[in-house]
């Protein structure tokens, strides 16, 4: 029973930060009504970039958290203003610009591979100030990077709800996600908008790259791992939907680190696609997404 | 001459060449590059029929490759079936699976569609790396199934030399071709057609779109499979991971959007161009500069998708025309 | 529909036109060259390894030309022509049909990946082309009747009968009992492979397997396995792992307080110098299989030891000492068979007696194939890892005649 337990506790902070690489997504999924095939890569930007800031000057990775996401919000918005803005633009009649999809895809090519040519394909690892403590709660043991990214993901969540909620930015993007053409006659510039919320997502995949790093390794395919259940975690959760991103997660690293306790951790994966695809069937619009979105 | 004629005469031209390369081209590397041209080209235009005609984006059907191969090979290993039926059985195989997963899916729209078939094949192929043996079948699990060497024979469907292969999936790549432009002027066709762009009116017209779209999935499902087996064959060795990854089902469904999708010979053209870019930037350049074939292929795509989306089919078709036209007497309507 | 013939028309002759182009493949007048072709993963998970492997061959051909080549084919110098097999066998097959096609290489060797070695072989087969295995540990490599492939390294079957000696002699000089046993594995060819094999031992010495489990090797996160091998108590804790799960798992470990008593590799990711790199004290008490460590008693071995880490910057492992050596293999077996007609040199290597010379850095005593093409006498040793002089090392402590002088093993490594 300890055992589960234990397993229990890692799941929810493995969930945590599961969800925390699903937000990213689950925005622009929310706003811009695209599946961003690129997101994996994203995160792996992230995590280089927390790779190389903390190896070559040795902070530490909380003072990383206030470096990584700001490059990468930069980073996301030129991405989608050069690239996917003209097959937006080109795409406007179109509900559901399948070409954007495509797209992403590409970007996610040439970004992994460009890594591949830069940094090779070796898994690097690198130790931070907090790799490997750990703290006892009672018979239990909780890892420290864990329970930072534990927090982390929270606060992320929490303050992503509340400029969503607040500012007028937030509310430009939840005014978009829910109608576009009504929001466009408000006189919102919807490709901004885009812009922003790409930025944002990205620089979200920013802070889950620094949270992932003191205890992870980080190589060019890295996105791919995380990419597939961020997306299940997002159809999981509903699409654009905050709490839904942290609730799906939850749910996949509860279910990784549970079930593993009672099968071979290789049968969680296949059980973690069955879950999804019968999501996809009984109810596609997740936990708490909205039955017209698709 | 007419353009009819035009169009016959370099058609039969371009056969002869295809027929005829392999006099020239004796290298077994050389006709091995061509051999998976021809493999890709195949396995685009199978892909073509759902993924252009029915108008939806399935992004995982190297699936069925996988399914192709471990049934025909597994039958071959134990029981001493030739390839040539293993490879059927395969095919209906997959078909029946294609089945299953269109039948919920494709009420999906865009995004979810492409989110389900990648769950539906990874989720296979997961279970086939962690299943050692089916009750008497010996799947191997992430090891993958190494076929033996065998007297080149036909039945066997194993040669000591490339050639045979070349002409089997030129065969293959002809069939299919003719298949795809037989099923574009029938009435299926024009279902599908009616069904990608106007839903509503097609069902006004009392069109079943919804079985076409399952048929056409049960027949691109069967095809696919039988590049599984022709694979296996001239292999003799796959595993899970390479066979039926993303990898390889994306980059099917890319080299059909780059030459263009919906038309016939679109991912031939995909394939054409975008293969032998793969083969020569790996063997050359990956020394230097691993995963740049991939970033180039990235590059291109976003390229095609930014300025073509219809893909390269169209301006090229464009550009015949206007040659065409140039040499040929006018009259005869196409 | 479209009318996609027109296009593919022209498509076609342009990619006809193409593929002659490159027809006109490079033609370089060989001089007097014994080519070798080397598939081997340089990009990839495997990178390292591969890496290494390619710089101890070129050591070692480096040597061999400059000592004068194969003489009895008139001083002809060894080119090594290299190919990335990116760890995929399907990449590893056509990369070795090019090799013996294209490039008319002489020989083969590689691949390091079990999963590549074996579909790779079977070409060198189906082609007539010697093959030889520094390192692939895979048993049916050399199982299947195949007249033209060689194998240096031990065999997994081996290396378990191996590891599971050393715990029976440990247990026996210690006087300490050991009974519940744990497997975890890396759920890829290799990993699986070992598995099968510790468990058929494991039942012969009477052990308790309280722990069977697969896992992937690239998973995010192994503390899911670490609670579970935590919970099930083993005494012995048996590892496949790679380089990156090697390093997560002990980290984990540690993390998770988890400390059996004793734990037991089998190579691979443990063997690698990030391994070491990345896990510092946690790794200490950690045992490793492996062919050849830097403290092994035998001439020379220090010698070229520090030539290849002045060149290269750290210490040979068991693998490129194996491709080191392979490379003297073939030289000897060159130079018997005064030819390169691939039918005589493969005889000559099914006669090596190679019991002299700088390969003979190697843990055992010389290269001899058997029927099916394996060394002989190939073998293992067991190492510990252990601080000296402040820094973790490992130091060779099974057989108990090559066990580091002063070093008593620690057994159990914890209580």
């Amino acid at each position: 029973m300890t055992a589960v337990i234990q397993a229990a506790l890692n799941g929810i902070m493995m969930g945590a930060m599961y969800g925390l690489t699903a937000l990213g997504l689950t925005l622009i999924f929310g706003v811009m009504k695209v599946v961003n095939f690129a997101h994996g890569s994203l995160l792996m930007v992230g995590m280089f970039s927390a790779y190389w800031l903390i190896r070559l000057t040795g902070i530490h990775p909380y003072l990383a958290l206030c470096i990584v996401p700001p490059i990468l919000f930069v980073f996301g918005y030129y991405l989608q203003d050069v690239v996917i803005k003209p097959v937006f633009k080109a795409e406007r009649q179109v509900r559901e610009p399948l070409t954007v999809i495509i797209v992403t895809t590409g970007v996610w090519y040439v970004l992994d591979n460009l890594a591949l040519m830069l940094f090779g394909a070796e898994y690097r690892t690198v130790r931070t100030a907090i790799s490997n403590k750990s703290f006892a709660l009672g018979e239990f043991i909780i890892s420290v990077p864990k329970f930072s990214g534990f927090v982390a993901a929270m606060l992320t969540a929490a303050g992503l709800a509340l400029f969503m909620r607040k500012t007028k930015t937030g509310m430009a993007l939840r005014a978009t996600s829910l109608d576009r053409e009504a929001a466009n006659l408000m006189g919102i510039d919807q490709y901004r908008v885009y812009n922003i919320a790409f930025g944002l997502g990205t620089a979200i995949a920013g802070i889950a790259g620094c949270v992932l790093i003191p205890f992870y390794y980080v190589y060019p395919s890295v996105g791919v791992v995380f990419d597939i259940r961020a997306f299940i975690i997002v159809v999981l959760g509903g699409l654009g939907s905050i709490p839904g991103a942290l609730l799906g997660g939850l749910v996949i690293g509860l279910i990784e680190s549970v079930f593993s306790q009672f099968m071979a951790s290789t049968w969680t994966e296949a059980i973690i696609y069955a879950i999804f695809l019968v999501i996809l069937f009984v109810k596609p619009s997740g936990f708490f997404g909205h039955k017209q979105d698709w | 001459m007419s353009r009819k004629q035009l169009d016959h005469t370099l058609l039969a031209l371009a056969a002869l060449v295809a027929f005829g390369l392999p006099l020239v081209v004796t290298s077994p590397t050389y006709l091995q590059i061509l051999i998976l041209l021809f493999f890709y080209a195949y396995l685009t235009t199978a892909w073509n029929l759902v993924g252009g005609f029915a108008g939806v984006l399935p992004l995982g059907h190297a699936v069925f490759v996988g399914i192709g191969a471990y049934t025909s090979s597994i039958l071959t290993l134990q029981y001493g079936v030739s390839p040539w039926i293993g490879m059927l059985v395969g095919g209906l195989i997959a078909a029946l699976v294609g089945v299953v997963i269109g039948l919920p899916t494709f009420r999906m729209r865009g995004a979810y569609f492409c989110l389900c078939t990648i769950a539906f094949a990874e989720g296979i192929r997961v279970m086939i790396e962690n299943i050692d043996a089916l009750g008497p079948l010996r799947i191997n699990g992430p090891r993958g199934l190494l076929i033996p060497l065998k007297d080149a024979s036909f039945w066997h469907y194993q040669f000591m030399s490339k050639e045979p292969y070349y002409y089997i999936i030129l065969t293959l790549l002809i069939l299919v071709l003719a298949l795809t432009w037989f099923i574009s002027r029938s009435k299926i066709g024009y279902y599908l057609a009616a069904g990608g762009e106007e839903p509503e009116a097609a069902a006004a017209l009392g069109i079943n779109v919804a079985n076409c779209k399952l048929l056409s999935m049960a027949l691109s499902c069967f095809l696919t499979a039988l590049a599984g087996t022709f694979y296996a064959q001239l292999m003799l060795y796959f595993y899970p991971k390479g066979l039926m990854g993303l990898d390889l089902s994306f980059e099917i469904a890319f080299i059909a959007l780059i030459g263009g999708r919906g038309a016939i010979a679109g991912p031939v053209i995909g394939a054409l161009v975008l293969r032998p870019l793969n083969e020569f930037t790996r063997i050359y350049l990956s020394d230097m500069l691993p995963g740049l074939h991939l970033v180039i292929f990235g590059l291109i795509l976003i390229l095609v998708m930014l300025y073509k989306p219809q893909g390269l089919t169209a301006p090229l078709a464009a550009l015949y025309d206007r040659l065409a036209r140039k040499i040929t007497v006018p009259g005869d309507a196409r | 529909m479209k009318k996609g013939f027109s296009g593919s028309l022209l498509a076609g002759c342009a990619g006809a036109a193409l593929c002659a182009v490159f027809l006109a493949g490079p033609a370089f007048a060989a001089d007097k060259t014994i080519k070798i072709g080397n598939v081997e993963p340089l990009s990839g998970p495997s990178a390292s390894v591969g890496i290494q492997g390619k710089q101890a061959r070129e050591m070692a051909v480096e040597e061999i030309n400059a000592a004068g080549g194969i003489k009895s084919q008139g001083g002809a110098k060894l080119e090594l022509v290299y190919a990335d097999s990116k760890s995929d066998p399907t990449v590893g097959v056509t990369e070795t049909e090019r090799l013996i096609n294209t490039e008319k290489v002489n020989l083969v060797t590689g691949c390091w990946n079990s999963a590549v070695t074996y579909p790779a072989t079977q070409v060198a087969e189906r082609y007539g082309i010697p093959f030889v295995v520094p390192v692939a540990v895979r048993d049916t490599i050399t199982e299947r009747g195949f007249k033209y492939v060689f194998r240096v390294a031990a065999k997994d079957s081996w290396w378990v009968r191996d590891q599971f000696r050393f715990l029976k002699d440990m247990q026996d000089e210690t006087g300490v009992k050991l009974t519940k046993i744990a497997f975890l594995f890396e759920n890829g060819d290799w990993g699986t492979g070992f598995a099968e094999k510790w468990r058929e031992m494991a039942k012969k010495d009477g052990y308790e397997i309280v722990l069977d489990e697969p896992y992937p090797s690239t998973a995010t996160d192994l503390t899911p396995v670490v609670t579970k091998l935590k919970s099930a108590r083993p005494d012995i804790v048996m590892l496949v792992s790679n380089a990156a799960d090697a390093i997560l798992l002990t980290n984990t470990m540690a993390e998770m307080q988890l400390k059996p008593k004793v734990v037991l590799a089998s190579g691979g990711g443990h063997a690698d110098p990030k391994f070491l790199e990345n896990t510092d004290q946690n790794a200490l008490g950690i045992f490793d299989e492996v062919e050849w460590n830097t403290d092994v008693n035998k001439a020379g071995a220090k010698a070229a030891n520090e030539k290849f880490k002045k060149k290269y910057g750290y210490d040979l492992t068991g693998e490129s000492v194996d491709a080191y050596a392979a490379m003297y293999v073939i030289a000897d077996a060159l130079e018997r068979a005064a030819s390169t007609d691939p039918q005589k040199v493969r005889d000559a290597l099914a006669a090596t007696n190679l019991t002299a010379g700088p390969a003979m850095i190697v843990s055992y005593d010389g290269v001899q194939f058997d029927e099916t093409g394996q060394n002989k006498n190939a073998g293992i040793v067991i190492i510990q890892v252990a601080e000296i002089n402040g820094k973790p090392e490992r130091v060779t402590v099974w057989p108990k005649s090559a066990r580091r002088a002063g070093y008593t093993p620690a057994f159990p490594a914890n209580k």
